[in-house]
C-alpha cells in the first residue's frame, strides 16, 4: 500500500503552488520516484478523484486543492 | 475553584455562500437561521464573562501532514494566527477579513497539557499550528465585533485512521473539567463540527447525510444517556458521516452528566445541522 505517499502528494498538491503547477503542466515527471503502483500513478494522470479517494486519498484533500479540488 | 460557565456545540461551516452554491437556496436558509442561533448564543457565552475560551475541533488538513497527526493536540503560547492559504476552498475563504491573530489562555492550555501527562493523556503540543474554520467559523459567529475570550484550542483527529475512540475522547473531556474545577479561572467551552456528512469520507457520497443515525444522536444528548454514547463505534462514525461528533464527545466529557438542550437541528440533505447548549451554571 502506498497510501502514505498518494496523501503526502495530494497534501503538496494543495499546499504548494510551485509543485501544482509542474503536476498540471507534466504529471507523469513530478510523479517519477514516487512509492506508487501504475493503478494510483494513472489515476493521479486522468486527475480520478474517485479513484484516488477508493486508493485511499484523502477526501478533505481531493476537495480543497486550489483549481484541481472542490466538491 | 474554576468553574465551567457555558458550554455549546454547534455545526463549524457557517458559510452561506457555500451551501447556496453547493445546496441551492433552502440550504442557504438553513445555515442563515442557524447563524442566528449561534449569534445569540454568543451573547449568552460572553455574558458568563468567561476568562478562557476552549474551542473543541478537528482539522481538515489544513494544519497536520500525514507525517505527523495526533490523535488529540493543545495549542500552546501566547497567541495563535488565522489559517492563510491562497485559493482557499469557499468556507476558509470567509475567514478572510477575521483578526489575523487571537490571544491564547497560556496558563489553562500549559495546566490541560501538562497536568495531562500525570493524569495519562499524552496530548501532542503545538506552538505553530493556525486555526481554519472548523476553530475560527463558530468563534468569530459567536462573539461578532466583541473580542473572543483568550482561546485554548484543542485538535481531535477525526479524519485520518486510526481514529481516537469516543470513550477515549470523553475521558480527555473529564480530564479538562478536572484542571478547570482545580484552577482559579472561568472557562467556556465549545465543540465543533458536524452532525453527519461525508459518510465514509467518500467522494461519492459527498452530498449525503444520515439522519436516522442524527435523530438518535440528538436523543441521547437530550437524555444525557452518555454511556450509550461513548459506545459509538468508530465504524457506527465512519459509515455515518460523524466523524466530527468526536470533537463534541471531548465537549459532553467536560460537561457530564449535564443534559444538552437542543438549540437548532436542520436536516439539510447534505449536512445535519445543529447547536446544542448544556446547563453547566
Amino acid at each position: 500500500m502506498s497510501r502514505y505517499d498518494v496523501n503526502v502528494i495530494l497534501y503538496k498538491l494543495k499546499k504548494d503552488a510551485a509543485f501544482r503547477t509542474r503536476f498540471q503542466v507534466s504529471p507523469r515527471a513530478v510523479l517519477a520516484g514516487a512509492d506508487l503502483s501504475d493503478e494510483e500513478v494513472e489515476a493521479f494522470v486522468r486527475w480520478d478523484t474517485r479513484r484516488l479517494n477508493e486508493l485511499g486519498g484523502s477526501l478533505h484533500l481531493l476537495v480543497s486543492i486550489p483549481h484541481l479540488g472542490g466538491h | 475553584m474554576g468553574k465551567i460557565v457555558y458550554a455549546a456545540a454547534m455545526s463549524h461551516v457557517l458559510a452561506p455562500d457555500y451551501y447556496g452554491k453547493n445546496v441551492g437556496p433552502h440550504g442557504r436558509k438553513m445555515v442563515e437561521e442557524l447563524i442566528d442561533v449561534v449569534r445569540d448564543m454568543g451573547r449568552t457565552m460572553l455574558a458568563a464573562r468567561p476568562d478562557a475560551l476552549v474551542v473543541i475541533a478537528d482539522d481538515h488538513l489544513n494544519v497536520f501532514s500525514f507525517d505527523a497527526v495526533p490523535a488529540m493536540c493543545v495549542r500552546i503560547g501566547r497567541f495563535v494566527e488565522r489559517m492563510v492559504q491562497a485559493d482557499a476552498i469557499e468556507f476558509d475563504r470567509a475567514l478572510d477579513g477575521l483578526p489575523e491573530r487571537y490571544p491564547l489562555h497560556e496558563d489553562l492550555a500549559n495546566r490541560i497539557l501538562e497536568r495531562g501527562l500525570e493524569d495519562g493523556f499524552d496530548f501532542a503540543a503545538s506552538w505553530s499550528a493556525p486555526l481554519d474554520h472548523a476553530f475560527l467559523s463558530p468563534v468569530s459567529t459567536l462573539c461578532g465585533d466583541r473580542p473572543a475570550p483568550p482561546l485554548v484550542p484543542f485538535w481531535v483527529n477525526c479524519f485520518v485512521a486510526p481514529l481516537p475512540m469516543a470513550r477515549r475522547c470523553f475521558a480527555a473531556g473529564r480530564h479538562i473539567a478536572r484542571v478547570v474545577a482545580d484552577g482559579p479561572w472561568d472557562v467556556a467551552v465549545i465543540a465543533t463540527g458536524g452532525l453527519s456528512h461525508f459518510p465514509e469520507l467518500s467522494l461519492a457520497r459527498v452530498g449525503t447525510s444520515d439522519p436516522v443515525f442524527d435523530r438518535r444522536i440528538v436523543r441521547l444528548l437530550e437524555a444525557g444517556d452518555h454511556e450509550a454514547l461513548c459506545a459509538l463505534t468508530t465504524k457506527e462514525l465512519h459509515e455515518s458521516g460523524s466523524h466530527e461528533l468526536l470533537n463534541w464527545m471531548v465537549l459532553i466529557g467536560a460537561v457530564s452528566p449535564a443534559r444538552a438542550a437542543v438549540r437548532f437541528f436542520g436536516e439539510m440533505g447534505r449536512i445535519d445541522l445543529a447547536a446544542m447548549e448544556w446547563s453547566v451554571r
